[in-house]
């Protein structure tokens, strides 16, 4: 799916990925209220220029594209849609305004997308982690999800690894019909899940043995600090933000 | 200095009926390295986690008897106390490993302590140099093979700078080259710091010549407890399923037709150095 | 029985796994496939049941060629046990887990039983019939894997990595039913890494490295050369390596069992005995 793969984690070394990773999150954040705020395709333009822009200066240009081209499918649906919608609905008088409109709320799905993709690109999933925790979120939701991130590709080898299993003891996984394969997903989910909970267990005794949860107050070998080029970035982001805002409210 | 003292233990995990320990009295001085051997179920798992307080803190059941260990009671001391005494390695590295880089992982357990950065730091770097993966500190554990995995797993123990440390069979789900590597990590900890060690393995080759003391168990009791040339060597051992060195099986082969070992060897270069000498001084 | 031409494999990832492979292995023929972690063991297990097909080149099992066989078909021929047990069990007892795949394969219900009773005869499991598969230690584990996979007589049974996690007594059972079953001429294919288990079945030894077949013949000719096993990450037996030690007094290094060496030891030693008499 070529969709996640502008959103799988990546790390790398330009200008962006230096960013302090909660400048970046909050610029993607801003970046979605903005294409909340507006419908008009000549602004998401503009919005999807300066992230072609960021994307380019972080060199990772070629996932983030795969991201977008990813998302056309679902694009033309929710157009498609929203046309037939519009149409029958009679809400604009003429087609072209239709189209318009159409075409925006699917460009506005697009930028939706592509504005976490460059969050995800640029930042490691420790850096999300260290975010949690300069946040102040709970240990243990931190913890948890880090541990999500980490085990989610043993568990993906794991369910292959199942399905091998299965299938060379005659299960055929890719016949059938949709009550049958549905039938097939218990010598699946049933050994994936048990072994889930047997490392679970594993991972307790190691967390136990680590002393988890034994200081009232944790602390870390590492934190986020911002630095004088975060701030500058984030004051330039915060400025065009208001721009963007005051324009939609007061348009000069 | 006793670093382990137990005295009648007897152990049934909660729902069982049978015990999973019976009777045990073991003595473990400090600097000692003892082997743990035994089939599967005789309870080695068992005794490993009594050591640390996993047992009976984490697992439950009926236990009768003292565990003393770096002179604190076991069932009485809190496992994040004992974990600064006595560190576990288990058999899945996999498990073991909860962070994102392997700076991180070593880190785990002293961040879960609180202790101050600066502290932290020290020992994540004297844990990474003493196993010798420095190199590897900003990797991502996924990506790392077994055995590279493993030594994080174990210098995210010695970040804790245990006076003891156990392994649970560390060396099983990992290929011979790497379980090499891990034996010889465990003993250059040994050679460095003076680390008491208890191993519970399989792979008596690599140990066998290396080792001060054998303990071996079997359906929760220990049936022998001595020195390897004692339990490897000796007869009475055989049905309790305890492997033999191949050098030990070929060295009494030979014993039968020449007199050449006197002691019997527990290594290649035992073996080799008895060959040697007997030549020698048969031409002499 | 198997054959593989030229086969090149290369995951989705883009990782070349085999590059190349050709061999042949003979119907009861017993064969042991060694090389490091990620030398394509695994990749090739998977190629004799059709797990995965070739992207170039071809397998051939018993005359027909993989790409024009399901995997189900294919299994009926070769049996592959995974290394991990776990990864099978779903059913309540252990009986039904063996009776499952039989029945998936289009057995019919009398043989299934036949085929049940059998087979936990056979892995000395009967006393275990009505029990949970999740409540089984290790090593009975290990037997049931076993037990479900033989229990519809194929011709060929792969093993991947038999011994990870067993003690000596198990791994003993395990020799000794290998035995068995190529007494039975059975076509047996263990892919290890333990060098020990493998120097005590003397198979025949295929060496892997990097995709490719490094060497391929007898165990004591392979396990004991010294820089093939170095140059795959694979260490020499204990049994080899004492006696390469000891090769400049003239003992035969290219041995790998015990009793071979006690052997040749002593006939050296009787050698030298009769230079100093003389």
């Amino acid at each position: 799916m070529s969709i996640l793969e502008g959103l799988k984690f990546y790390a790398g070394d330009t200008a962006i990925h230096k960013l302090d990773p909660r400048v970046k999150f909050l610029v993607s954040m801003l970046m979605l209220i903005i294409v909340v705020m507006y419908a008009e395709v000549w602004m998401l333009t503009v919005l999807i220029a300066v992230q072609a822009v960021i994307v380019y200066i972080a060199k990772v240009m070629r996932r983030w594209l795969k991201t977008i081209k990813g998302s056309m499918p679902l694009a033309a649906l929710v157009f498609g849609l929203n046309a037939i919608f519009f149409i029958s609905t009679g809400t604009y008088a003429t087609l072209q305004e239709v189209f318009y409109h159409s075409i925006a709320l699917a460009y506005r799905l697009v930028l939706f997308l592509s504005s976490f993709s460059i969050f995800f690109l640029t930042t490691t999933p420790e850096e999300i982690g260290l975010t949690l925790t300069s946040w102040r979120v709970p240990y243990p939701y931190t913890f948890a999800f880090i541990s999500a991130i980490r085990f989610t590709p043993i568990i993906a080898q794991e369910l292959r690894d199942i399905m091998d299993a299965q299938r060379a003891r005659g299960v055929e996984l890719d016949r059938g019909g949709l009550l049958q394969r549905a039938k097939k997903l218990i010598p699946i989910l049933v050994p994936l899940l048990a072994n889930a909970l047997r490392r679970a267990y594993e991972l307790a005794e190691a967390m136990e043995v680590k002393c988890f949860g034994a200081a009232k107050k944790r602390t870390s070998l590492r934190e986020l600090k911002a630095g004088p080029k975060d701030y500058a970035v984030l004051l330039t982001v915060l400025v065009l933000f208001s721009l963007a805002v005051y324009y939609r409210f007061f348009p000069f | 200095m006793e670093i382990v003292r137990i005295e009648g233990l007897t152990f049934t995990y909660s729902g069982f009926d049978t015990p999973a320990l019976s009777d045990i009295n073991l003595s473990v001085e400090e600097g000692e390295f003892v082997l743990l051997l035994g089939p599967s179920g005789c309870g080695k798992s068992t005794l490993c986690r009594c050591l640390n307080g996993l047992i009976p803190h984490f697992y439950t059941g009926k236990m009768e008897g003292k565990v003393l260990v770096a002179g604190m009671d076991v069932s009485k001391t809190p496992t994040y106390v004992l974990s600064q005494y006595v560190g576990m390695v288990f058999q899945n590295p996999e498990n073991q490993l909860f962070s994102l880089t392997v700076e991180n992982d070593v880190a785990f357990a002293l961040e879960n302590l609180g202790m101050p950065r600066d502290e932290i730091r020290r020992r994540v770097d004297f844990a990474l140099k003493a196993v010798g993966i420095e190199e590897l500190r900003k990797r991502s554990p996924f990506e790392l093979s077994g055995g590279q995995q493993q030594k994080v797993a174990i210098a995210s123990i010695l970040a804790l700078m245990p006076k003891l440390m156990v392994f649970d069979e560390p060396t099983s789900s990992l290929d011979p080259v790497s379980a090499k590597s891990i034996i010889e990590t465990i003993l250059k900890i040994r050679k460095e710091f003076g680390t008491s060690v208890i191993v519970a393995e399989h792979r008596v080759e690599l140990l066998a010549d290396k080792v001060d003391r054998v303990v071996v168990m079997h359906k929760g009791r220990i049936v022998k407890d001595g020195s390897p040339r004692e339990v490897f060597v000796s007869e009475e051992m055989i049905p309790y399923g305890v492997p033999v060195p191949k050098v030990v099986s070929m060295a009494k082969g030979v014993n039968k037709y020449f007199r050449v070992f006197n002691e019997i060897p527990l290594s290649s270069e035992e073996f080799e150095q008895g060959i040697r000498r007997f030549l020698h001084d048969k031409v002499r | 029985m198997i054959k593989f031409d030229n086969v090149t494999y290369v995951y989705p990832t883009g990782v070349k796994a085999l590059d190349g492979v050709s061999v042949e292995i003979g119907r009861g023929e017993l064969v042991a496939i060694m090389g490091e972690n990620g030398a394509g063991k695994t990749t090739f297990i998977k190629h004799l049941n059709g797990l995965l097909k070739p992207t170039s080149g071809s397998v051939y099992v018993d005359g027909k060629n993989t790409k024009t066989l399901s995997v189900a078909q294919l299994s009926k021929i070769v049996g592959v046990v995974f290394q991990n047990a776990d990864d099978m069990f779903f059913l309540p007892t252990v009986e039904e887990e063996v009776a499952f795949s039989l029945r998936n394969l289009g057995f019919s219900e009398e043989v299934v039983q036949k085929r049940v009773d059998w087979a936990l005869n056979f892995m000395e499991l009967e006393e275990y019939r009505k029990r949970s598969p999740f409540l089984l230690s290790g090593g009975e584990k290990k037997r049931l894997a076993l037990a479900i996979i033989l229990a519809w007589n194929p011709q060929v049974i792969a093993m991947d990595e038999p011994t990870v996690g067993q003690d000596s007594l198990q791994k003993e059972k395990l020799k000794e039913m290998i035995k068995q079953l190529n007494l039975q001429e059975r076509t047996v294919i263990i892919s290890t890494h333990d060098v020990e288990f493998v120097a005590e079945l003397k198979p025949r030894v295929i060496l892997m490295s990097r995709g490719r077949i490094v060497a391929d013949g007898k165990a004591d000719v392979i396990l004991t050369d010294g820089e093939l096993l170095s140059n795959c990450s694979i260490l020499m037996p204990q049994v080899a390596a004492t006696m390469s030690r000891l090769a400049d007094l003239g003992f035969n290094a290219k041995v790998i069992s015990v009793e071979e060496a006690v052997r040749n030891i002593v006939e050296g030693l009787m050698r030298f005995e009769h230079i100093r008499g003389a």
